[in-house]
């Protein structure tokens, strides 16, 4: 059984929601309900039946004596990086609402939220895998070091459903200015710059990326 | 009374939470933030001050619209903690490649659609979770399984049983899909308690194709084929041959025969 990834996230997990409420164990007659209502995600909705019948066998019981033996009092670091993910990217969203509120045109300011930012290394990693590049390409990304005028709306708009951000968030990020290092002195005589900003396609075809992932990326 | 959702059903209907939910919700919404972290405290489900993980969503989402920093940080650890435990148990170490990583996307994944709750292209995405919190909670995990799975090319980590020396036995392969079947309808009882870990490890140690092809005969309930080209069978679902469906049952029948006695 083959399925895709590229399947837009957001319709296939509603998709799986549906699916996944309606009963503790799926049958015969609810998958293919499901599969009439989601034809696209027919494979998809098959795996993932297989794998809501697989995971009922564990039952309730014991995840409810997992929850029971908690300790109210006590965070455990992979809770405490949880929340300090949800608050700088609270922090990134607000500010980017705030900023589409005030300013409806696109912002050229260096202070946009960079949605790139709070992200940890391992998502860093996962999101080059889901958009078909690699860290060398993501991180032009993150750093502005491509001119947005020369990326597609589909590619941006790929970029903000990977990242599970709003498509006015990155739109912003892409748009702002190079952050130029703020420190104070210099060894060389003049203050450095950010440097000039790669075309889209130049990106592309310098990040070590194979024929087809250039291809793929380019055509989006 | 709790802000409605707003996600509908299939025929137009708006999305309810359940009654106990919604008074639960209605309660703690009025609860002054020392007596919310009182009540946050009990873990105990059957206790009857234990506040459901559908009333918690609430409360944040309530939090999250209203820019209520003091409400977010009393709840939010706490509904990261249960779900953690949730995921220890069910993503547990050794039988993904790196769970630990994987346990933290999916806490991080939980938290980005309080983040983004009410944007972009699912902006209700909550609602399920204020109705069925881990009905809902279970489909971010196992999508968040399926694709690491999937990027890492890597199938469950479970070793192989040993086959059977029933293998290829008619009687066995009756008995070892009987099991199957039963499993799927006595699992909440205390007897099938001992067996659940051995029977799951059975289960998911099984080649994806055999897996596929015991579960949807024997659990989901597909004709292995049809005459009727219009039917869907395991066969459809599979897109494959009846005879290949039933060439994966027998291998997996081998393989599972050794519950024939133990269940």
């Amino acid at each position: 059984m083959t399925q895709t990834l590229n399947a837009n996230p957001h319709s296939l997990r509603e998709a799986f929601y549906a699916l996944s409420v309606a009963q503790d164990v799926p049958d015969a007659k609810l998958l293919d309900d499901m599969v009439r209502r989601y034809p696209e995600f027919g494979e998809e909705l098959t795996e993932f039946a297989i794998a809501l019948a697989v995971d009922s066998l564990r039952g309730e019981r014991v995840i409810e004596a997992a929850e029971a033996a908690l300790d109210p009092n006590v965070v455990s670091p992979a809770v405490s990086r949880a929340i300090s993910h949800f608050q700088n990217r609270l922090h990134a969203v607000t500010a980017g609402e705030r900023a589409t509120e005030t300013k409806p045109a696109t912002p050229a300011s260096p202070d946009a939220p960079n949605p790139f930012a709070a992200l940890p290394r391992p998502e860093f990693r996962a999101l080059a895998e889901r958009l078909n590049a690699n860290a060398v390409f993501v991180g032009k990304l993150r750093d502005r070091q491509i001119d947005p005028r020369t990326m597609t709306p589909g590619f941006q708009r790929r970029v903000a459903e990977e990242l599970k951000a709003p498509l006015e968030v990155v739109v912003a990020h892409f748009a702002a200015s190079q952050a130029a290092p703020v420190r104070q002195f210099f060894k060389a005589e003049t203050k450095p710059s950010a440097g000039d900003q790669q075309t889209f396609e130049e990106a592309v075809r310098s990040c070590g990326l194979t024929e087809a992932q250039q291809q793929a990326l380019l055509e989006l | 009374m709790a802000r409605p959702l707003t996600k509908t059903e299939p025929d137009g209907t708006l999305y309810r939470r359940p009654a106990p939910v919604e008074a639960q919700v209605d309660e703690a919404v009025q609860l002054k933030l020392p007596d919310l972290r009182r009540r946050l405290l009990v873990t105990d489900r059957n206790n009857a001050a234990y506040l459901r993980s559908e009333c918690l969503v609430h409360l944040l989402r309530h939090g999250r619209r209203a820019g209520d920093q003091a409400l977010m940080s009393a709840v939010l650890p706490v509904l990261l903690s249960r779900c953690e435990a949730n995921l220890l148990v069910t993503v547990p170490d050794g039988r993904m490649p790196d769970a630990t990583s994987l346990r933290q996307d999916i806490l991080d994944g939980l938290t980005e659609l309080f983040v983004l709750d009410g944007l972009g292209e699912n902006p209700a995405e909550l609602d399920f979770y204020e109705c069925r919190f881990n009905k809902a909670f279970r489909t971010l995990r196992i999508d968040a399984v399926r694709r690491a799975a999937r990027r890492s090319k890597e199938i469950i980590d479970v070793a192989a049983l040993p086959p059977s020396e029933a293998e290829g036995e008619p009687d066995a392969y009756e008995d070892a899909f009987a099991r199957v079947s039963d499993a799927f309808k006595v699992f909440p009882t205390q007897e099938w308690d001992a067996f659940r870990e051995p029977f799951l490890n059975a289960i998911e140690a099984l080649p994806p194709e055999e897996r596929e092809a015991v579960i949807l005969v024997h659990v989901l309930g597909y004709k292995e084929e049809s005459e009727d080209p219009n039917e869907e069978t395991a066969a459809t679902r599979c897109n494959c041959t009846g005879r290949t469906i039933r060439n994966r049952l027998t291998r997996a029948a081998g393989k599972l025969a050794r519950f024939k006695e133990d269940v």
